[in-house]
């Protein structure tokens, strides 16, 4: 297992500490899982995003109105 | 012909004209529903009195001449992610038993409005989170996966049990189970069809639309919903006619052709057919044009990143509730999606930012990219992985999403066409990508493909 998984114990307390306690009998799937998920989105390290933003933003002032059924 | 077995246009012409009752359609599906749905079970609910009693009004309503255009009278479900007023919207789950909506959804609200008669809820793979849909069956095989998360809802409009339905499309839970099923499906551009009142999966890659017969069908359903709700924060001001015009011309159309990652770990039937289909669109006048997909190395890790952390928040009160009332696989995604940095998902939105404008730049050199919808057909029920010829395994649910989560990502449309089926007689998809608010043109060359094409038969069952 390389450096930057998580252990059984690790992934219960990350999981804690977000506030969702997981019965004992979970901490391994739950391990295993969040390192599949972590090895798939770490390849976004790579990027050098310099000034890019988020595309997650919102207009202010949106027009306020009801739904046209 | 029977009425279940006509197309949303066909049965709307004779519905204008008197030719058929909407009286006639609705027990005619309702009919085939009670013959065929035992062994596809695509339903969670079906309300055949008010189904029976809005057909009896539209009768009357047709009769006197108050025409409310060509959803009136036409039997439709619902993917039961969609808020319909006094009925539990179930996500297929266990968790949402108690579950009743008090108020329509914007869709189902719009649907009403146009006339169209609700059949009732189709399946999803719970909560929409996976690819499958368990619990319905292939309407070509029902041996294998109806594919999701709208597998209910491809799964009835391609038996006859529902002549349209609605569903929802995260990571390709439209075009997929549309693709599976040998009927068409189309993911409108982002914030075009409002959300409000439909369970979220993934807010910022969320996007409702059609599942149809034909090509000309999703364009009718399309422009009963499009238009602008101010309660769905991505709401465009946008709506339209769109439905296309008869001709079959293509010439100034240029279509993009992937060089790379669209026919990449592609099944050799599924790519055949998907270039034959582009051969025949530029049969009709289209130019192809070699394009290169950018930054393919990170479309899943910016799907992901999006939507793993953005489920896991919409479901944060009913995961530390209610845990073991998920099923297996959504209840280890939801758990492990909170051990998911923050930094990560805001490089998702960042990477997003930047694939958009990548996109924008490919999208200015061609009008459509055409593309296989999914690269494999329907699998077994319970197969877990593809393997392809150079000795790659991918999940199942990954390769069904792969080809198409860079739609969801850049929010740009994109229309599953049926085109043609595999030797083991499963159907296979070829999907349209436009310009964001380029459904016109998706819906004119796809409609223009189709009537090169012999009429589809309804799934036999």
């Amino acid at each position: 297992m390389s450096a930057d998984e998580l252990t059984p114990p690790e992934a219960a307390r990350w999981a804690a500490r977000a506030g969702l306690p997981l019965p004992a009998d979970r901490h391994a799937a739950v391990a295993a899982t969040a390192d599949h998920i972590h090895s798939v989105v770490a390849v976004l390290r790579e990027l050098d995003f310099g000034d890019t933003p988020p595309a997650a933003a919102y207009r202010a002032g949106e027009e306020k109105r009801d739904a046209a059924v | 012909m029977q009425p279940y077995e006509l197309s949303l246009t066909a049965a709307s012409e004779a519905i204008r004209t008197r030719k058929l009752s909407p009286v006639e359609l609705v027990d005619s599906v309702l009919d085939r529903l009670a013959k065929v749905e035992p062994q596809l079970e695509a339903y969670v609910t079906v309300t055949p009195e008010q189904a029976r009693r809005a057909a009896r009004e539209a009768e009357r309503d047709v009769a006197a001449g108050r025409l409310r255009g060509p959803l009136q009278g036409i039997p439709m479900g619902l993917k039961d992610l969609i808020d319909v007023a006094g009925a539990a919207t179930t996500a297929s789950s266990r968790v949402r038993a108690d579950h009743r909506a008090d108020t329509d959804s914007t869709v189902a609200a719009r649907l009403a409005a146009a006339g169209a008669i609700l059949i009732g809820k189709t399946h999803t793979h719970e909560f929409a989170y996976g690819l499958t849909t368990p619990q319905t069956h292939n309407a070509r095989d029902r041996d294998r996966v109806a594919g999701g998360s709208s597998g209910g809802s491809a799964v009835a409009v391609a038996a006859g049990t529902a002549t349209f339905a609605l569903g929802t499309d995260t990571g390709g839970s439209i075009r997929v189970p549309s693709a599976l099923n040998g009927v068409v499906g189309l993911k409108p551009t982002y914030g075009l069809v409002p959300r409000h009142g439909v369970t979220s999966l993934s807010w910022s890659l969320d996007h409702v639309g059609p599942i149809t017969r034909t090509v000309e069908d999703a364009a009718l359903v399309l422009a009963a919903l499009a238009g602008h709700d101010p309660r769905d924060p991505a709401s465009l001001a946008t709506s339209g006619d769109y439905r296309p015009g008869a001709g079959t011309d293509l010439t100034g159309l240029r279509v993009g052709v992937p060089r790379n990652y669209y026919f990449d770990h592609v099944d050799p039937e599924v790519e055949a057919a998907v270039r034959r289909a582009i051969d025949t669109l530029e049969s009709l006048g289209a130019r192809l044009v070699e394009v290169e997909i950018p930054m393919t190395r990170y479309i899943q890790a910016t799907q992901w990143g999006l939507m793993v952390p953005e489920a896991t928040a919409y479901h944060e009160r009913t995961l530390r509730a209610v845990p073991e009332l998920y099923q297996a696989d959504v209840r280890i995604l939801l758990e492990a999606g909170e051990l998911m940095p923050a930094g990560d998902y805001v490089r998702a939105q960042r990477a997003r930012t930047l694939m958009r404008q990548a996109w924008a730049r490919l999208l200015d050199d061609v009008d459509v990219i055409a593309a296989p919808t999914v690269p494999v057909t329907a699998v077994k029920a319970g197969q877990d992985t593809v393997t392809w010829s150079d000795g790659t395994v991918e999940g199942v649910a990954d390769a069904y999403v792969r080809l198409s989560a860079p739609a969801n990502i850049t929010g740009v449309p994109s229309l599953s066409v049926p085109v043609g089926d595999d030797t083991a007689g499963l159907p296979i998809g070829m999907q349209l990508l436009g310009r964001p608010l380029g459904e016109p043109v998706l819906l004119r060359m796809g409609h223009a493909y189709e009537q090169t094409q012999p009429a589809r038969q309804l799934a036999t069952v």
